[in-house]
């Protein structure tokens, strides 16, 4: 009658090359108050994937674990394989397909999802659980690869903007299995199209600080592309993220019947200090059950919630049973995630 | 255009009061932070509640006919949750009522009204009519003018006045009652919202009906 039970039995992770320190970036501020802003307010180091390596690489490393972990057959007769990709390296193809040879896996499935933003880890749960369950696919891997931080951000113009120090690259990975050993108690996605949009893609950002969108990404010209939102709609975006992480987190929390402060550990997407503390603030949750990885790796975009997994799990701070709640909002708003597992992968 | 040509704050030394952020000490760039400091997902009740009440809502009446319902005291009669019975005193423009969330209470009651701001401020008090320390402040607003709507805007605001902490007429109580309106404040937000629900729900009624929003009762 009921679906059958889906666990995420399992995660991993990537971070490329060695850590790069915020010094990079404070050296080509525009201004020493500038720098010094960016010392406060920047994670304090990040890394930065080489210029040659691919989201497949990446994905491939960060598999290498589960992998030792689960053996060779395991990965190679994954049935359904989902990937998201900050910055694909080929504009019209994801990787998945490639995935599935180096992984030498030859899934049913293979599904490169280019929407969800730093909720893509929650957005492949939901979609990979309900393949899980409808069909006679038994076993899932996720991959959420960001990978624009060293390409994009280490430009000569686009490094000198104060948002430059904030990205990171990481791949964070998560293993599916149709049965009850870590069970997805539940998975909320939500879009709002009345938020689709603030989000641009600029093809020439100068070292003034301003973002001419005027040639297509595709055509010649010598700008330097880079992702901005309209200054003025700041503090909207802001807003709306301030609520909607909490919303969706609640609303799991109430689906499975377990109040905010009885969650175990809060796993968010982590854009800044501010939305951390924000949501932590909204959950009635300590900072010691909100973990994060945002001080070391900066901000993660899809990653970031498999990236704290895997830190906490190998930590030994996920304890088998405990109820982690995961939540992320996309882009400028336009959409968010939540989902709520009984952790079973602790080793 | 000329900026900064007259002479602000030159009463005070260096023109500087520590706290004080404008844009000639904190430039743009420097109080953004400051703001988006201040920009939460939750705020505690306390701090929007704590030392001042304020409920605000929009009600779809016109603004004129709504002010005139709510300057006449005994409107609380209808749209109040639990003052009842009013009563004009010997001293003209003092009512009396029973507040029947406690047993055995009078609340005294006079409004004072300016028709040219449309504010109505009801001063009133529990058991004596002496001092009328409790002040709601309420305001309408032409929703024309700050929504672009026809219709009403109200603004309710409560302080938190030290004696809602202690009744400082202790004598003036009916025997035997231990509730203090004070100790309810906590509740004011929702209580406040609860009857500014009831306003607009029976004026907007009224409204909708072609009736009259002050009744034939109270004329």
């Amino acid at each position: 009658m009921g679906l059958p039970q889906v666990s995420l039995v399992d995660v991993a992770s990537y971070l490329p090359g060695s850590t790069v320190g915020t010094e990079y970036f404070t050296q080509f501020a525009r201004s020493d108050r500038m720098a010094k802003n960016e010392m406060l307010r920047a994670p304090r180091t990040r890394h930065h994937v080489a210029r040659d390596e691919t989201a497949v690489d990446m994905v491939e490393r960060a598999v290498a674990p589960l992998v030792e972990r689960h053996g060779q057959q395991a990965i190679s007769n994954i049935d359904v394989l989902l990937t998201h990709t900050q910055l694909p390296d080929n504009p019209v193809l994801g990787p998945g397909s490639e995935v599935a040879r180096r992984l030498g896996m030859t899934p049913g499935w293979v599904i490169d999802i280019h929407n969800g933003g730093c909720a893509a880890f929650l957005h492949m749960i939901g979609l990979a659980r309900m393949i899980l369950q409808t069909t006679a696919a038994r076993t899932a891997l996720i991959a959420a690869s960001q990978n624009s931080a060293g390409p994009v951000f280490t430009q000569t113009e686009v490094r000198k903007l104060a948002q430059a120090a904030v990205p990171g690259d990481g791949c964070g990975v998560g293993l599916l299995v149709k049965n009850s050993e870590a069970p997805i108690l539940d998975v909320q996605t939500r879009t709002y199209p009345e938020f689709a949009g603030d989000m641009m893609f600029c093809t020439d950002v100068t070292g003034s600080g301003t973002f001419d969108r005027d040639r297509k990404y595709w055509e010649p010209g010598p700008g330097q592309p880079c992702v901005s939102f309209t200054e003025s709609r700041i503090a909207k975006v802001f807003t709306r993220g301030n609520r909607l992480v909490p919303e969706l987190a609640h609303a799991v929390c109430e689906r499975i019947g377990v109040k905010s402060r009885d969650i175990d550990v809060f796993v968010t997407n982590q854009p800044n200090r501010l939305f951390l503390r924000n949501w932590r603030e909204a959950m009635g949750l300590p900072p010691e059950q909100h973990p994060d990885t945002f001080d070391s790796c900066g901000n993660l975009f899809a990653a970031g919630i498999p990236v704290t997994l895997d830190a906490e799990n190998r930590a030994g701070r996920l304890r088998n049973g405990s109820i982690v709640l995961m939540a992320a909002f996309a882009h400028a708003g336009d959409f968010a995630g939540a989902a709520a597992v009984r952790w079973g992968a602790a080793r | 255009m000329t900026t900064s040509a007259l002479p602000a704050l030159s009463d005070i030394e260096d023109r500087t009061i520590p706290g004080v952020l404008r844009i000639e000490n904190s430039d743009r760039e420097a109080t953004a932070p400051i703001i988006m400091d201040r920009l939460r997902s939750v705020y505690p009740h306390d701090q929007i509640f704590g030392m001042f009440c304020p409920v605000q809502d929009y009600i779809a009446v016109p603004p004129r006919e709504l002010y005139a319902y709510l300057a006449d005291p005994r409107s609380l009669e209808e749209w109040s949750y639990g003052m009842r019975g009013f009563a004009e005193t010997d001293q003209p423009g003092l009512w009396v009522a029973a507040d029947r969330l406690v047993p055995d209470t009078e609340i005294y009651i006079r409004t004072v009204a300016n028709p040219d701001a449309m504010t109505v401020d009801y001063h009133c008090a529990w058991d004596q009519g002496e001092h009328l320390w409790m002040v709601y402040l309420m305001r309408v607003i032409d929703a024309q003018v700050v929504l672009n709507k026809p219709g009403s805007v109200v603004t309710w605001i409560n302080c938190h006045h030290p004696f809602y902490d202690e009744n400082p007429y202790p004598e003036t109580a009916p025997p035997g009652r231990e509730e203090w309106v004070g100790d309810l404040w906590e509740m004011f937000s929702a209580g406040h919202k609860l009857e500014l629900g009831n306003l607009k729900a029976i004026a907007e009624y009224r409204a909708s009906h072609g009736l009259p929003i002050t009744p034939d009762w109270m004329r």
